[in-house]
């Protein structure tokens, strides 16, 4: 199972962390998380995958569709502090590109 | 209550280390990965090989429960075994699913772009082998990482 934090920054910007496995047991709930901030307005989002344990193809295909919708409101989805696993699947999806990870949180959209 | 007599003892048997039949839901996924997570640390396997077995794995899960049946199909189990030996880490996954017509010579990824459809291909990529086969009615995946 999954716990997701989301607090919003003094910039507006959305920070979610995604504690645990992101597999298609849990990418639907994360999913609906990342639309919901983009519906209430926060349309620049950084997923913190420092303690995310691992990724599959449905929790991409997640973070693919809420990075769409964010740049449609105008915003963009960044991702930070990617674990091993979650790196090892960025750069076997050749998604280390469109989804290019980030040192630190605080630092996404300025680098 | 008497207790059950002594079983007799039987001759070691490298059998499976993981084995388990379960219905063909999503909640499945985290079953395997809460037992393949004591595997890994009971038989000390390579840290990278075991991530990327994993990773095979949870595709190919994925892909029978959300591909492998008609809708509202009854019954849908699946089976789970997996086995260690020497730091080679061989999988296999069963299912009563329908049978599938696939090449895997011919997955390739998507596009960047794209929310879904990367399953197969990143099993491929993960793993050292996948192999699918129709046998007696059911599916058949075999996965292995590590020579």
């Amino acid at each position: 199972m999954i716990e997701i934090d989301v607090t919003t920054d003094s910039q507006g910007i959305g920070v979610v962390v995604p504690k645990g496995r992101l597999t298609m047991v849990s990418a639907p709930q994360v999913r609906s998380t990342l639309e919901q901030l983009v519906d209430a307005g926060t349309a620049r989002i950084v997923v913190d995958l420092a303690e995310t344990t691992f990724l599959d193809s449905s929790g991409l295909g997640a973070l693919i569709s809420a990075l769409k919708t964010a740049r449609k409101a105008g915003g963009d989805l960044r991702i930070a502090r990617p674990t091993e696993a979650v790196l090892t699947v960025l750069r076997l999806t050749n998604l280390d590109k469109v989804l290019r990870p980030r040192d630190t949180v605080e630092g996404a959209f300025y680098v | 209550m008497s207790e059950p007599a002594e079983q007799a003892e039987r001759p070691e048997q490298p059998g499976p280390a993981l084995a388990l039949t379960a219905p063909a839901e999503p909640d499945v996924v985290e079953q395997v990965q809460e037992r393949l997570a004591d595997l890994w640390e009971s038989e000390g396997v390579d840290p990278g090989t075991a991530m990327r077995f994993e990773m095979g794995l949870v595709e190919i899960l994925g892909n029978i429960v959300e591909h492998a049946y008609a809708p509202d199909a009854p019954g849908r189990m699946l089976t789970v075994e997996v086995e260690v030996r020497d730091g080679v880490v061989r999988g296999t996954l069963g299912d009563n699913g329908q049978p599938i017509a696939i090449d895997l010579s011919s997955v390739t990824m998507p596009d960047e772009d794209a929310e879904s459809g990367r399953g197969l291909a990143l099993a491929l990529a993960a793993l050292d082998e996948l192999a699918y086969e129709r046998d007696g009615g059911r599916n058949r995946w075999h996965l292995r990482c590590g020579t």
